[in-house]
């Protein structure tokens, strides 16, 4: 079970996983159609299963930055959801104390039909922060998104490119205060300005001791932000050791 | 289970962010926004009035004035049809942002039955306002059992959650059920006495509608406009059932979340 958010006590790791696995359907998405609930007994569908993830444990301290290396198909996503809780374990557990700043699917909370201000007071309140925190922010947040952002503020958010999009969602969930950011490759999109952007407001979260988890097929960020690297194969965890070892694990035996 | 809830309790400030976006995007894109929530049970207390009292003429079709009867049935109504129908599709609707937040998922229904009731709120002072001309008129006196509407209300609210715990992770595993819903919804506003009373239907027929845990909410929101007395039977079955399903309805939504996170 996903333990709430409780202060850290005597232990201190941020991210606690200890023998997770998590187990998909292969055949097809596990859909049963209530037919096939109510004519026939059984599922008509195989019941053969994969594990995505199986006996994974490792832990992370405070302030540490960690990048998930391996190929498409490795879990790396899977495992990323698990620690940000919208994937509950089958086996094992997740512990994580504190709250995680997920950049996972950063326009999830974003309407198209409201304007981008009431979205982002909307989101930020979604997230967990209060009234003042977000008046507080709210500059910031649209600066950070840049000029053409600040122009359509008043717009439909839809009208928005998805470029623009995706700044105000970064901009805003790299603003929130919790002390674990999660990074799904969110890195590849926006123009090169912005991606320097982004590049900064990491490094900045790290020095103010975030703990951070990169998923990235970039070598170059990798390197860049992260001092260990965790390397998944076929849903198991094949390594755990400095980012350099790591990568020169995974280009040595690619797959 | 317990902290499950505690964690719910814990993030109301979120649910009322929720709640105030989905009135936010629904009066967004209409022009007439708030009165689309009055105009529907509005037209179909019309139409049910014209259909009985005036074309039918049966006296004994609800209680007096008839209209009114009918309002205090169909407001309700739409408020459970549109709860039921919209936390049916809770989870898949937002399956973005329940994919990329860690909130208790629990509140994605629970938003939906508070949304829909407080459009339901706003509706009630168009019943008043009937209420006071028929009242002005002499045709019914409000009574001391007014206080049983507030009672009706947190019934209903119950009984919604519960069933929308249940057709929610159902909906995403199985995507029939929401065809299911609709029919049985549509037969269900037949089952509950909106435009009739209980006791015009034949004894066997009422039995069986005490189990409808709507006639025992809709008892309760009557209670103090007529002077009928309170049937009791489908009080107590209605109270029960409301808190039974709410409880059914937990446990599932608790047992099925795993499955229902992998598939969205």
């Amino acid at each position: 079970m996903t333990r709430l958010a409780d202060p850290p006590t005597g232990n201190d790791n941020v991210i606690d996983v200890n023998g997770l696995g998590i187990e998909f359907y292969r055949s097809r998405r596990r859909k049963l159609s209530l037919r096939e609930m109510v004519l026939r007994r059984e599922n008509t569908s195989s019941k053969e299963t994969f594990w995505a993830l199986k006996d994974i444990s490792f832990s992370v301290g405070p302030g540490e930055a960690v990048g998930l290396v391996g190929s498409n198909g490795g879990g790396k996503s899977t495992l990323l959801k698990a620690i940000a809780g919208v994937l509950l374990p089958d086996e094992g557990s997740v512990g994580v104390s504190g709250g995680v700043a997920p950049l996972i699917e950063l326009t999830g909370g974003f309407l198209g039909e409201l304007t981008a201000r009431e979205n982002v007071v909307l989101v930020a309140g979604l997230h967990g922060l209060d009234k003042q925190a977000i008046a507080e922010r709210f500059d910031s947040i649209v600066d950070f998104a840049g000029p053409q952002v600040r122009q359509g503020l008043d717009m439909p958010f839809r009208h928005f490119s998805s470029g623009m999009q995706v700044r105000l969602g970064f901009a805003l969930i790299t603003t929130l205060d919790e002390p674990i950011v999660l990074v799904d490759e969110v890195l590849a999109v926006g123009d090169k300005d912005f991606r320097e952007k982004c590049y900064e407001r990491m490094e900045s979260l790290l020095s103010e001791g975030r703990t951070l988890f990169l998923v990235s097929h970039s070598e170059p960020d990798l390197r860049r932000f992260c001092t260990r690297g965790l390397y998944l194969k076929s849903g198991r965890l094949a390594a755990d050791g400095s980012m350099d070892e790591i990568l020169d694990l995974y280009n040595a035996k690619p797959g | 289970m317990i902290e499950r809830y505690r964690g719910i309790w814990a993030r109301k400030a979120v649910l009322n962010t929720l709640v105030r976006r989905d009135l936010r995007v629904r009066y967004a894109r209409s022009w007439l926004g708030y009165l689309w929530t009055i105009i529907d049970p509005l037209a179909m207390a019309l139409i049910y009035f014209v259909v009985f009292a005036v074309i039918f003429k049966r006296p004994d079709a609800g209680h007096k004035p008839y209209f009114l009867f009918l309002l205090l049935g169909l407001l309700p109504w739409q408020w459970f049809n549109a709860s039921i129908n919209e936390s049916a599709r809770a989870l898949v609707a937002e399956a973005r942002l329940v994919r990329s937040t860690n909130l208790p998922r629990e509140l994605w229904v629970i938003r939906v039955v508070i949304a829909k009731g407080v459009e339901f709120l706003l509706s009630l002072p168009v019943l008043f306002a009937f209420a006071a001309v028929y009242v002005a008129k002499g045709d019914t006196t409000l009574n001391w059992r007014l206080i049983l509407f507030p009672v009706g209300l947190l019934l209903q609210g119950v009984l919604q959650t519960g069933i929308g715990l249940l057709l929610a992770p159902a909906t995403v595993l199985a995507d029939d059920t929401i065809r299911v819903v609709r029919i049985v919804l549509r037969m269900l506003f037949y089952g509950t006495p909106i435009i009739y009373t209980l006791n015009i239907a034949p004894e066997w027929l009422q039995r069986v509608l005490w189990f409808n845990p709507l006639s025992g909410i809709l008892e309760l929101y009557r209670a103090g406009f007529f002077s009928t007395p309170l049937q009791v039977q489908p009080l107590i079955a209605g109270t029960l059932m409301s808190v039974g399903l709410l409880v059914w309805g937990a446990i599932a939504f608790a047992r099925m979340e795993r499955a229902v996170l992998k598939e969205i």
